[in-house]
């Protein structure tokens, strides 16, 4: 698997479909809590925990359930880790598990690249 | 040479972009391009802190806000450019007087100017600010300012012969060969 992490707008899907020649249908993105773990590229990961904070569902342990699924697959999420720590409860609970989320991907990837107004920073 | 910097709030960016302009220049003509347009005491204080930092520095302070490329026919363009920032300069495009509505044109005209502008002139450091990291969820306006800077620093990013981000003093370069 290949995680790809970056900023808001960084390029992170430009990125993803120019590295590992993927096509606008290869790329399944989130909007809630349903994910297509089949698809080649999952984009917008930080939606789908956002989501699973919502309605109460452990985002990590559904990653954790379809591992087989996404072993060989392109993952994207934003980082979303640097601001102040949000008044929301619901958005301290989406930092938390979408940074536990994060490292979990990144203990199980064997390239993790960071987009930076557009450039590839290699992480791992 | 085309040098984009940015990072975090309050890393050090101006003062390192001035210290790069100025090595740069090699004792050629140098240029602040000040692009804010003060509204208020906070904004005039924080000019007055900004020319006193560059005091003797050897700068020639060129003020335009907006359509950058117009000042272009005042300066030499073999000089050295500070032009800091990219983020104040799409604020002032992005809301037009008189009503100051929000303009969604700006980023591209934006990055497109700003572009030409770093082709014009032989030397010139780009200073922006890096405000996509964090867990917040923002109004449509927010979200267009954000996406229309973000589209500035991919295209000047693009162009540039070095991208470095400042993290708390320290450089970090993303593209180039950078000895600090």
């Amino acid at each position: 698997m290949k995680l790809i992490i970056g900023g808001a707008y960084q390029g992170k899907r430009e990125f993803a479909k120019a590295a590992f020649q993927l096509k606008e249908a290869d790329i399944f993105t989130c909007t809630g809590e349903h994910i297509d773990f089949s698809a080649p590229c999952i984009d917008k990961i930080e939606a789908f925990t956002l989501a699973c904070v919502r309605s109460g569902k452990d985002p990590l342990a559904i990653f954790q359930e379809h591992q087989p699924l996404w072993a060989d697959s392109v993952l994207i999420c934003q980082d979303i880790f640097c601001g102040v720590v949000p008044m929301e409860a619901d958005l301290r609970q989406w930092r938390q598990v979408t940074g536990q989320l994060c490292q979990y991907l990144t203990k199980n990837a064997q390239q993790v690249s960071r987009i930076f107004c557009g450039l590839e920073q290699r992480l791992k | 040479m085309i040098v984009f910097i940015t990072g975090g709030a309050k890393n050090g960016k101006s003062s390192f972009a001035q210290r790069l302009a100025v090595e740069l220049s090699r004792g050629g003509n140098r240029y602040y391009i000040a692009t804010m347009i003060p509204v208020d005491e906070e904004d005039r204080e924080r000019i007055r802190r900004h020319i006193a930092d560059r005091a003797g520095l050897g700068f020639q302070t060129v003020e335009c806000g907006r359509d950058i490329l117009t000042c272009l026919s005042q300066v030499d363009k073999s000089g050295s450019f500070l032009l800091d920032s990219a983020t104040a300069l799409l604020m002032n495009e992005l809301f037009l007087p008189p009503d100051y509505s929000l303009n969604p044109e700006a980023g591209e005209k934006c990055a497109r100017e700003l572009v030409e502008f770093a082709q014009s002139v032989e030397n010139i450091v780009v200073v922006s600010d890096y405000i996509y990291s964090d867990a917040a969820i923002y109004d449509e306006v927010t979200e267009t300012y954000r996406r229309a800077l973000a589209f500035i620093d991919q295209q000047l990013a693009a162009v540039s012969d070095v991208v470095l981000e400042l993290s708390a003093g320290n450089i970090i370069v993303h593209k180039g060969d950078f000895q600090p």
